[in-house]
């Protein structure tokens, strides 16, 4: 309709205030307003709208309006997010910096699908509220209807249609008529100053935003001029309660105790943390000065003990050294297979054979690099508790006897699960393929 | 013409009349013929030896476990959107409530089946649940699972299962028996009365529904850990659920009943609970998988690696496609829930699936594994065992269980369809039918 060219323009119709914009109908009833607009939608109107306090049902359809693109544009915006959430994540751990961290694989699907959640979701919401916004024409601070008293109702109980002048079927009598017609309680035209020339911003306005904008420089200029000048006055104190607390520090002076220190001494009847660790033998693997080949008296060397020192092994110490022992955990194959050279990095792989050093050490050294670490090993110590550190000396043990093992000292229901009778494996290190299986079997083995 | 409220047509057809007994015929007929197939085929067959079960019915047990949860969760399902559409005071469904109420009154007849394998195991049947098989007292091989057993033992289990029964069955005939009421007195007090009791009702339901879910599903791999299970159980039984109202619907609509009540709007907004529970499964499901993975802690990992490795994993890989991806990419559109063959497809799609989601969280752990002690072989129950030793091992009395069970329910839901198929004198009932989804 907006088209045809044999339309005559439309007659500017003027008064005092300025241009007519449009009229303006009420109606005293949603229904009302929707059988209206289908009216006037019929009467061939395309710059029409409806202005109502709440959403009504059935309205878009009675106007002719399409339904709205934007969930496409939603989902465009999700599937755009899902994609760069996933590429972020290859591109910084798999590809821009790759970083060993427990030998876990750099790229892995499931570790990325929380923040690739994330980011649909996020650009879901931001595509769905802002294209919400510009197909809207959103934000909008002024209209040429609120002018008319009667607008400001559109928000409590007023059931608005308007209708522009600009539109190509618009006649000032016949338009009121047919509003008329359709029910409407009063219809109103709107006139407003459509010359450009005119539209000036109130001085006020303009006023507000020199002075707000000079008083944003404030903190600028202050910080050039700290960063550009000597001062020999003190520093400024924002939070003096922060900057000067009242509590010491230790080995500061005080004058509050009459030996002038800050510190004070051990409390009668009090023992310091660690005092009573002097069990040479059970703290520091220690038997008159030397290093012990038994275990400490309070240690009962059991079954029990030794899965306690499995478990703690296989949490502590198999990262690096295997659950098997040999030194090839995830940590240093990972490391192998990335093509490093692991005594580059002082991995040192332990001599498991008859005779090598692990064997030869005495269970108070092996206790010892345990709690105090050795060259890169850094110690165990504030991790696992004395008693766990000897399970796992027990268990280390356990280790050396079963990398010496023969066929013959396997039960012989469990050589059923071994792939090879050659391989002298204890469990199962890892399971197939990657690292999300389960270790061991534990539990089975006997 | 738009309005905000709408009355009831005044041809429209609501009374049941013989629909519940033809539907009561046909359920029972489904249910006694694949029932009968299933007996047949299990006593015609013979043990697996290799699957660690001296029992022939293992198999049969563990379907019979599969569908039992599967008419249990579409109950279940029914019953959540009853009470929750009192809570929230809602709208859209009062049309399609009373439909819902029948189906959630089917529990009596559900919890009498779920005896099926719950006598069995009171009278000693060990090759269902490991936990209640002898060598499970065994304290070295199965430490953790040692201090379970108190929990875990045939008796109280059985106890707790009636308890079950009870509790579902008077929550759901509490709240379908107020709604007839309501539709003889018309009194709107009515509505409000179970607006107050569905506050209580619905943490009393959530507790129950895990605790179903823990003890008739989780405790198959009784060594398993994961506080997640009842919720993922419960997401999963709402897509089964919302799939089975839409499909009964539009069937009772295809008899000329409630035409003019339930329009494209009710589709939509069925078929929007199925697709929110579609994402609700998935992210539960992941949720309760990232941490195990992450964690990678044999006594939890050994669940997961029975299913993402061997043959399983063809099982997983289907479900994350078509129980996820493939619904909630189509189920985004408005059409393909408001078109009447699409959501038929979805509905039926997302049944099978849920099947397929019951079937994968309990037959991986049919295979149990016999491990050597002291010289003794002796039973380790599904945790234990070699992946290599996991097949999918398809038997078709997986699907005739399933399929008599689900006659099972057809049964108890038509017994249910009798009077008014709509809440005639509910308050809302103007607001639902006049319903549109903008």
């Amino acid at each position: 309709m907006a088209n045809e060219h044999d339309q005559p323009e439309p007659v500017v119709v003027t008064n005092g205030d300025g241009e007519l914009y449009g009229i303006l109908a009420e109606y005293d009833t949603p229904g009302e307003l929707v059988a209206a607009a289908r009216k006037v939608r019929d009467a061939g109107y395309t710059d029409f709208d409806c202005f109502t306090p709440f959403p009504v049902h059935g309205i878009d359809e009675a106007m002719g309006i399409k339904r709205t693109i934007l969930p496409l544009l939603v989902f465009g915006g999700g599937f755009a997010g899902l994609c760069g959430g996933i590429l972020l994540q290859w591109w910084a751990n798999a590809y821009n910096w790759p970083w060993n961290i427990s030998g876990k694989p750099t790229w892995s699907i499931p570790a990325n699908v929380p923040i690739a959640f994330e980011t649909t979701i996020l650009l879901s919401v931001f595509t769905a509220f802002f294209g919400m916004w510009i197909l809207n024409k959103l934000p909008q601070v002024w209209h040429p209807f609120f002018r008319l008293d009667r607008f400001a109702r559109v928000t409590d109980d007023a059931f608005l249609l308007g209708i522009e002048a600009k539109d190509q079927r618009f006649d000032l009598e016949k338009t009121t008529a047919l509003l008329k017609d359709a029910g409407a309680l009063d219809v109103e035209r709107c006139f407003y100053e459509s010359d450009p020339a005119r539209k000036h911003m109130p001085k006020w306005i303009s006023a507000m935003i020199v002075s707000s904008t000079a008083f944003a420089l404030i903190p600028f200029a202050i910080a050039a001029k700290a960063r550009n000048s000597h001062s020999d006055q003190p520093h400024i104190h924002i939070f003096p309660d922060m900057d000067f607390q009242p509590k010491f520090k230790a080995d500061t002076a005080s004058d509050i105790f009459a030996d002038g220190r800050a510190n004070r001494g051990e409390i009668a009847n009090t023992v310091a943390r660690g005092a009573l660790d002097a069990d040479e033998l059970f703290y520091k693997g220690k038997e008159n000065g030397d290093w012990t080949q038994g275990f400490p008296k309070n240690i009962e060397v059991t079954l029990d003990l030794a899965k306690r020192g499995q478990g703690r092994y296989n949490i502590y110490c198999a990262p690096c050294h295997g659950y098997d022992g040999k030194g090839v955990g995830p940590i240093v194959r990972r490391l192998k297979d990335g093509g490093g050279d692991w005594a580059v990095r002082n991995l040192v792989a332990p001599p498991w054979e008859p005779g090598g050093h692990v064997v030869r050490m005495p269970n108070g050294q092996l206790f010892n690099t345990i709690s105090n670490g050795y060259a890169t090993m850094s110690g165990y110590a504030s991790q696992i508790p004395p008693r766990d550190r000897w399970a796992i000396v027990l268990y280390v043990r356990a280790l050396e006897r079963a990398a010496n093992a023969l066929q013959g000292d396997v039960p012989r229901a469990d050589l059923r699960d071994m792939p090879a009778p050659q391989q002298p494996t204890i469990a199962p290190a890892g399971a197939a393929g990657s690292g999300s299986g389960s270790g061991s079997a534990s539990g089975v083995t006997p | 013409m738009s309005a905000l409220t709408k009355s009831l047509h005044p041809e429209e057809k609501y009374k049941a009349g013989k629909l519940g007994g033809q539907m009561t015929k046909v359920g029972l007929g489904i249910a006694v013929i694949f029932l009968g197939v299933s007996l047949v085929l299990t006593i015609a067959g013979s043990a697996d030896p290799n699957s660690g079960h001296a029992s022939k019915w293992a198999r049969f047990f563990h379907a019979y476990v599969i569908g039992w949860s599967y008419i249990f969760s579409i109950c279940v399902a029914m019953l959540w959107l009853v009470i929750l559409h009192h809570l929230v005071r809602g709208r859209w469904a009062t049309a399609v409530r009373r439909i819902a109420e029948a189906m959630s009154c089917a529990f009596p007849v559900v919890f009498v089946a779920g005896l099926g394998f719950v006598i069995p195991l009171l009278a000693g049947y060990e090759d269902l649940y490991y936990w209640a098989h002898h060598d499970a007292h065994d304290s070295v091989l199965n430490h953790h699972l040692h201090h379970k057993l108190g929990w875990l033992s045939p008796g109280f289990f059985a106890a707790r299962f009636v308890i079950y029964g009870v509790i579902f069955s008077a929550l759901a005939s509490y709240f379908a028996k107020k709604s007839r009421l309501q539709d003889e007195t018309g009194d709107p007090k009515i509505s409000e009365t179970l607006r107050i009791a569905s506050a209580p009702a619905m943490i009393l339901f959530s507790v129950v529904t895990c605790m179903v879910a823990f003890d008739v599903l989780m405790s198959i791999a009784p060594k398993w850990f994961s506080t997640i299970y009842g919720v993922n159980f419960w997401g999963s039984a709402c897509i089964g659920g919302f799939a089975a109202l839409a499909l009964l619907v539009l069937a009772i609509q295809r008899t000329g009943r409630l035409t003019r009540s339930i329009g494209p709007d009710h589709y939509h907004d069925m078929g929007k609970w199925m697709f929110a529970f579609t994402f609700f499964w998935a992210y539960t499901a992941f949720s309760q998988f990232m941490l195990q993975w992450y964690g990678n802690m044999p006594e939890e990992t050994h669940w997961y690696k029975y299913r993402l490795f061997g043959d399983w994993q063809w099982v997983s890989i289907a479900m994350l496609v078509g129980f996820w991806a493939f619904p909630f990419v189509f189920l985004l559109s408005r059409w393909t829930k408001r078109i009447v063959p699409s959501l038929v497809f979805f509905s039926v799609w997302q049944l099978v699936f849920h099947w397929l989601d019951l079937y994968w969280n309990v037959m991986p752990s049919y295979d149990w594994l016999e491990v050597g002690q002291g010289g003794v072989m002796v039973n380790a129950g599904p945790l234990m065992g070699n992946i290599a030793y996991h097949h999918v091992g398809f038997s078709p009395v997986d699907i005739t269980v399933w399929l008599g069970l689900v006659g099972v329910l057809i049964f108890g839901i038509g017994r249910q369809l009798k009077g008014n198929l709509i809440p005639i004198k509910d308050p809302t009932l103007g607001l639902s039918l006049s319903h549109e989804v903008m």
